[in-house]
């Protein structure tokens, strides 16, 4: 059957409009009418200005001991401190003020699910386009590895990677690595095999450019929109996954609370009212993560051409 | 108009708002009327609208679609402005309408006979055995061989042009008025088509059917319409019966748009449509760059390419539910390209002839036992890097679609030029001059260079997938269907454009298509194959106008004849 591909031959190529449009006209055609997700993406911008600022926002310096006064535990919101501080939002047993310990968590968790992403996508990235290109047994590796890797829940996966490690925070990173760059690889080979049987493909072929330059000119430009576009939903999937792991003792040391560990640390106190300590970090944790999520799924939807006439 | 009149479009203009607020007007105060028992086609090149008339015909416009003024009416009903369920009333039960892809148009999940016995119990008071027995004689009617076993057949098992005769039973099931034909055959080889379409004449002209023929080929509207609408950029050029449009075309538009359709009985120079080699004076540098060849074209009077005992075998792999098989594409072909001419292969899809470049190109690896010698050296015997590397850079390739053969993601001038660069051929300001001079040369402006291909319709994609084949100053082009996906004045212009390239610069060319009238235009021998072997061989002036084999005589005699046309 001959193609049916169409053209349409209208005007001349001065009268078309040929420029790429700019980053704030994609920007707003993906999130004009969307007021859900534009809260999302204005939440995102807040949590990052204060994740950043937090040692200039925060009232007290959750790492210095000696700021630090046992008299001043257990605090309910709205309290002073011993030194006349406000505690908005209450403190926990050590006499830590909860505003503060959760900014500079904010920042942990932020910068763990965000290193650990961007590597991981980096290397999923790298290893779906290698299984696409060479096929082979260089594709049956990477992808029985993958394999192996689905087949383990996330959290085992990480909690024997901890195991094997010891913690701290780059040990979460690398075991939130692992856990990422699977569906990713699988996600790029995928599109990178239907990119591999066009024209432009064969063009390249054609003038004897080596597979790391048809790879990286050619493959790699074509096949990371749909990486993008699930970014921010691995992203807010490895702030949860960090947090816990917190939460489970095994992730970040004492000495640098994310927000899983804070939540953590209110854990035995919340039957017994002192629910501040939990709740609050809980509450941050659910808004950043919804804020993501929203936003990843308009970002979704929009790359999706079938629901694209529809919005 | 009598009362015979079926379908009465008035002045209708249909509008699609855009993003940037602008309104696009697909349909611009068009009036079109069809009458009883009438074939009328509606002609007109890509964008042209010529879809949009017959969904609004049916109420199938898309929401966003605003029907500005005018209207249609189906006899006394006006059915370009009914609510939802009263189109029930109109849809398959007056008006069948017939889609371009008979495969997408069938639900692959459900059979054929209760696809069509769903068609016909919404549409009559047949059920059960009735309605089959009703269903098994509309397939006869449709010419399907062997109706009662193809009831119990999927879509997927059945070819192309029975999908379509299913399509077309199903469209004649509740006896319509009038049917919306959209490109019926397009998706179809050129013997199919023909025995489709008079099939489709036969049934509408039994039950005295209208139909509304929506087409971009002049040669099926010549065949089959009583009175054709030429239809460019929504507005009406030109109607009348189909004979004196085609013969005396008053609009330079329908002139252009014949002179631009390949014909089979004699050869043309050029065709008489605007547009070439790049007329600025930077074409001058560029043919000055692509002479400046290392090697000569090749020895006059020997072949530059010798083709021997070529085959090719698919093999698909066994699994645990299939067994492996295998699938000759290609079987034994041989054959000589000289320098300077072109060589034409022509064939219905599946006849190999594709599969044939791709391996003299290197993309397949052809089966054992055959040799293909370029330039007096046997290409297996290429093993060094340098050697290779020259090898390539002389046979390139002109691809079928320009919607896939081009980098998005590279400005044209890069899709041009980065193979170039990246061998260390030239450097960046020298590849961003070529890149210009070569996009001047095909026809494009110089500055469009730094353009990303998607800027670029379908006929400028073309070009610059020339310009990215010269880039290399190649010695042979395979041209696998350059122009298939090209309306017939795109089409046109662009094999002027290469018969204008191979003149100048005594280019080789391997020229794959389906249509035996371009390759009667472009080539000087043809070559016919069928599944995957050579039918016949010879000059085009010979095998395509007194063939030797049935085969090819079958294949002239199924392209849409233009008798009556004008002479250009």
């Amino acid at each position: 059957m001959s193609t049916e591909t169409t053209t349409v031959d209208a005007g001349t190529l001065a009268d078309r409009k040929s420029e790429e449009p700019t980053f704030t006209e994609k920007f707003w055609k993906i999130f004009r009418g969307h007021p859900g997700a534009l809260a999302g993406l204005v939440g995102i911008f807040i949590f990052l200005l204060l994740a950043i600022f937090a040692p200039l926002l925060a009232p007290q310096n959750p790492y210095d001991q000696m700021r630090l006064d046992i008299l001043d535990g257990l605090l309910p919101p709205g309290s002073r401190l011993g030194d006349g501080t406000l505690s908005l939002l209450g403190t926990d047993a050590l006499g830590r003020d909860i505003l503060s310990a959760v900014l500079f968590g904010l920042r942990i968790s932020m910068v763990v699910a965000l290193v650990a992403v961007i590597i991981g996508s980096a290397i999923g990235i790298f290893m779906g386009l290698l299984a696409a290109m060479k096929g082979g047994w260089v594709e049956t590796v990477v992808m029985r590895l993958v394999d192996l890797k689905m087949s383990f829940p996330g959290i085992l996966l990480a909690l024997m990677v901890l195991a094997v490690f010891g913690t701290g925070i780059d040990k979460v990173i690398i075991a939130l690595i692992i856990g990422a760059w699977a569906a990713e690889a699988r996600l790029v080979r995928g599109v990178a095999m239907s990119e591999l049987k066009k024209e432009y493909i064969d063009s390249a072929r054609l003038a004897g450019l080596s597979d790391t330059k048809i790879m990286w000119r050619y493959l790699f430009p074509n096949s990371i929109s749909p990486v993008l576009v699930v970014l921010p939903m691995s992203i807010s999937g490895a702030i949860g996954a960090e947090a816990t792991l917190s939460f489970l003792g095994v992730g970040v040391p004492i000495t640098e609370p994310s927000l899983g560990l804070l939540i953590a640390n209110g854990n035995d106190y919340i039957l017994s009212g002192k629910w501040w300590i939990s709740i609050f970090p809980g509450l941050v944790l659910v808004t950043l993560v919804l804020c993501i999520n929203v936003v990843a799924d308009r970002l979704r939807d929009h790359s999706n051409p079938y629901l694209r006439g529809k919005d | 108009m009598t009362d015979n009149t079926l379908i009465k479009v008035e002045n209708l203009t249909i509008e699609y708002p855009m993003a940037d607020g602008e309104v696009f007007r697909a349909i611009d105060n068009f009036s079109m009327y069809v009458n009883r028992g009438q074939i009328v086609g509606v002609v007109g090149e890509s964008g042209a609208g010529k879809s949009t008339i017959g969904k609004a015909t049916l109420g199938l416009l898309d929401e966003n679609a605003i029907i500005d003024t005018g209207s249609v009416f189906l006899e006394e009903t006006m059915v370009s402005h009914l609510e939802e369920h009263h189109y029930a009333q109109v849809r398959g039960n007056r008006v069948g309408y017939i889609y371009q892809n008979p495969m997408t148009a069938l639900n692959p999940v459900l059979t054929i006979g209760e696809q069509i016995v769903e068609a016909i119990e919404a549409n009559t008071d047949l059920r059960g055995s009735d309605a089959r027995n009703y269903a098994i004689d509309l397939l006869t009617q449709a010419e399907v061989p062997l109706p009662e076993e193809r009831l119990d057949k999927y879509p997927h098992q059945l070819s192309g042009g029975l999908c379509q005769r299913i399509v077309f039973a199903i469209a004649i099931s509740a006896k319509p008025d009038l049917i919306i034909a959209d490109e019926p055959t397009t998706a179809l080889d050129v013997t199919v088509q023909k025995a489709v379409l008079d099939t489709l004449v036969r049934l509408t002209r039994q039950e005295n059917i209208a139909i509304i023929l929506i087409t971009h080929d002049m040669g099926v509207v010549a065949e089959m319409c009583d009175h054709v609408y030429v239809l460019r950029h929504g507005k009406l050029v030109e109607s009348g019966p189909t004979e004196e449009v085609l013969q005396r075309p008053t609009q330079s538009y329908s002139r252009e748009l014949m002179a631009a359709i390949p014909r089979i009985d004699h050869k043309i120079e050029r065709f008489a449509v605007p547009g070439g080699l790049g007329q600025a004076g930077d074409r001058e540098r560029a043919i000055a760059y692509l002479m400046d060849r290392k090697s000569d074209a090749g020895v006059e009077g020997q072949p530059l390419l010798q083709v021997r005992n070529l085959s090719k075998t698919f093999q698909t792999k066994a699994t645990a539910l299939k067994s492996a098989s295998s699938f000759k594409a290609v079987s034994d072909v041989s054959f000589d390209v000289f320098p300077g001419e072109t060589l034409g292969i022509v064939g219905e899809s599946g006849s190999g002839k594709s599969t044939i470049g791709r391996m003299i190109l290197g993309l397949h690896q052809p089966d054992e036992g055959h040799e293909i010698i370029y330039r007096g050296r046997n290409i297996a015997d290429l093993t060094s890097r340098q050697d290779k590397l020259e090898h390539r850079k002389s046979l390139q390739c002109i691809f079928q679609d320009p919607y896939s053969s081009l980098n998005p993601r590279m400005t044209a001038g890069e899709n041009i030029t980065y193979p170039l660069t990246a061998h260390g051929l030239l450097d960046r300001s020298a590849a961003r001059q070529l890149a210009g001079d070569l996009m001047e040369l095909v026809g494009l402006p110089r500055a469009s260079a730094r353009k990303m291909p998607h800027a670029f319709s379908g006929g400028e994609r073309q070009r610059i997938g020339i310009a990215r084949a010269l880039s290399f100053r190649p010695d042979f082009i395979f041209c696998d269907e350059p122009t298939s996906a090209l309306d017939v004045t795109v089409q046109a212009q662009l094999l002027n454009l290469m018969k204008d390239l191979q003149d100048q610069l005594g280019l080789t060319l391997l020229f794959v298509s389906h249509d035996l009238a371009v390759v009667r235009q472009m080539c000087d021998r043809v070559m016919v194959m069928k599944a995957g072997e050579v039918v016949e061989a010879g000059p085009c002036d010979k095998v395509l106008v007194t063939p030797d084999a049935p085969y090819t005589q079958g294949l002239l005699d199924a392209m849409p004849k233009f008798s009556f046309a004008a002479a250009q």
